[in-house]
């Protein structure tokens, strides 16, 4: 790790969104945005493709004209474009943007002369972990490698903010993890993060806060754990039904709804300690345990799904009882 | 930061990147190389009616323009296209960077690649085509000067026509190669002839006339103010459209 950089501080909001609005034509991309980001801080924004994700962070970025609302960078209006706020500001768009003739070194090299004080060159390419292709040409990597490229290309002019327009797509599981350490690093070191990603475990891992964009508003904003009313949502208990043992004769509260799926019962519980305590009770004086015991709380993606209307019908109270969304990767376990 | 440096370190990126891609030089240096060797070795010493340059002679002239052209227009419009399309030129408009230093680099670097290729031709001329070292040097400098402004402004101009970078190849050489033709590049236009009237309202053939003119014995500077007049007419047009037009972005599909 090269030494942490103390980053500019000031007052304590890095952006600043009032009811931003923008539309293509007779299409309103955005209808009315606010948000903010605190400094120091990782915002996750989420959305189905068409959501406006991209839209919102172009116009934070100056790539884009608004068409109504406030908006502050850095203290700085981003349509005005300000060179003095686009040497603070590290962009990593989706293309892999760089030269396929330059080497990894030299595309850095390229990139830290435009800065007053760049991050050392030889960190960087540490940091994103390209060590052994630092003098290979951007040409020959492989598309996670040149993801990591354009990571670095956006953290060696040592920016106070970064943008980073889905950022691990592509990379395998271990490369995403790096990748994530390199974000948390960053944070660590006082910067702001603001990262758009389709990954509800990026979100899960990264973000201080998520912000739920779909058809061009704010349908949720909150913390990955209370997002959407998570921590109050409805648990899934599920464990293997012992041998000999029918579903009727569990003690279960009347109603519970729980079904047998491949020799595991699963019910939905709103208040499910009273319930496993009798359920537990009971295993015990039977002297079996319940073999695969799990409760979870909704996952991110469920949540997720349920506010961008992906889901039909069932919402976050039939998340999980379907089964397959519980027994996802990591996701509901948090 | 200071923008000078920055765009001599431009300059210096934009060379290896230039060296390093064999299919950009091929048409700058191979073409009017070859060219040059297969017309030099079979064309006739006649003179070119209305000059005092025999015609493999007036070949190495013609084959100048044609590499300045390749250098400046079709290269710089090709690379625009590219980067735009894989997002170079938007990564580049988040970074401090000046945009006179960006254009300055991609000049700059165009400016070695034309000292090089006329360094090569030239000695080729006077080596295999008894052609006299330039009577006018400082007009043949100008010209190729006032060239390099006006098929550079060009070749940033054409980019506003392409809408991907697929289809830049056929639309840059589909507009430059029917002027090249008629022009009188690959053989001397009949003076006076319908084809040198059309082939006049076009930067090609003005170039190549006022390089003529330097490198041929005369009296005076050697300098065509009329031909580097209508080029730098059309310089200023690619400058005017590219700055009102021009697109950092490709379209994209609505």
């Amino acid at each position: 790790m090269p030494p942490v950089q103390p980053v500019a501080t000031g007052p304590d909001v890095a952006i600043s969104v009032r009811g931003l609005t923008k539309s293509y034509g007779d299409f309103a991309a955005l209808r009315g945005i606010d948000l903010e980001v605190r400094r120091g801080e990782v915002l996750a924004l989420l959305g189905p493709n068409g959501a406006g994700k991209t839209t919102a962070v172009e116009i934070l970025e100056g790539y884009r004209a608004r068409d109504g609302g406030e908006v502050t960078v850095l203290g700085f209006d981003p349509a005005r474009r300000d060179r003095a706020l686009r040497a603070r500001v590290g962009i990593v768009l989706q293309e892999c943007a760089v030269d396929p003739y330059l080497t990894v070194t030299e595309a850095l090299d390229q990139r830290a002369l435009l800065y007053d004080d760049p991050r050392p060159v030889d960190d960087v390419v540490g940091l994103v972990g390209l060590g052994e292709k630092a003098t290979s040409r951007v040409k020959v990597l492989s598309g996670g490698q040149q993801r990591r490229l354009d990571l670095g290309l956006a953290l060696v002019g040592n920016p106070e903010l970064i943008f980073l327009d889905e950022p691990t797509t592509g990379f395998d599981p271990s490369a995403r993890r790096e990748a994530w350490d390199v974000v948390r690093d960053l944070c660590a070191e006082g910067r702001t993060v603001v990262l758009t990603t389709h990954y509800m475990d990026e979100a899960q891992a990264l973000a201080d806060s998520v912000v739920v964009l779909a058809g061009g508003r704010v349908v949720a904003s909150g913390t990955p754990d209370t997002l959407g009313g998570r921590d109050h949502g409805v648990s899934t208990v599920r464990f293997a039904l012992p041998a000999g043992v029918a579903l009727a004769d569990l003690p279960l509260p009347t109603g519970s709804g729980a079904v047998v799926r491949g020799g595991f019962v699963e019910f939905a519980s709103a208040e499910p300690t009273g319930v496993l305590h009798e359920l537990t009770r009971w295993a015990l004086e039977r002297g079996e345990g319940l073999v695969g015991l799990t409760v979870l709380r909704p996952s991110l993606e469920d949540v997720y799904l349920s506010l961008t209307g992906a889901v039909d019908g069932t919402g976050v109270d039939g998340s999980g009882v379907d089964g397959t969304g519980v027994d996802g990767p990591g996701t509901g376990a948090r | 930061m200071n923008d000078v440096r920055v765009a001599a370190h431009q300059v210096r990126f934009e060379q290896k990147a230039y060296w390093r891609n064999p299919m950009a030089a091929v048409f700058t240096f191979a073409f009017p190389i070859v060219f040059l060797i297969v017309v030099g070795t079979t064309a006739g010493s006649s003179e070119v009616p209305g000059t005092t340059l025999r015609y493999d002679q007036y070949v190495v002239v013609a084959m100048l323009t044609f590499g300045l052209i390749s250098a400046c227009y079709t290269n710089l419009a090709m690379s625009i296209c590219t980067r735009r399309e894989t997002g170079v030129l938007k990564r580049m408009r988040g970074t401090p960077i000046a945009i006179g230093s960006y254009v300055g680099g991609l000049v700059g670097s165009v400016l070695i690649v034309v000292t090089i290729l006329t360094v090569i031709v030239v000695a080729m001329g006077m080596a295999f085509y008894h052609l006299h070292f330039p009577y006018h040097p400082a007009a043949v400098v100008v010209t190729l000067l006032v060239g390099i402004v006006t098929f550079s402004s060009l070749g940033l101009a054409v980019t506003i026509l392409v809408p991907n970078a697929d289809a830049a190849p056929a639309i840059v050489n589909g507009i430059y190669l029917p002027v090249v033709f008629i022009s009188g590049v690959f053989y001397p236009l009949a003076q006076g002839s319908v084809l040198a009237r059309i082939a006049a309202w076009f930067p090609v053939f003005h170039m190549i006339r006022a390089l003529v003119v330097a490198f041929e014995p005369g009296p005076g500077t050697g300098f065509r103010g009329h031909d580097l007049g209508v080029m730098l007419v059309w310089a200023a047009a690619g400058l005017w459209v590219t700055a009102r037009r021009f697109r950092w972005e490709p379209r994209r599909p609505t």
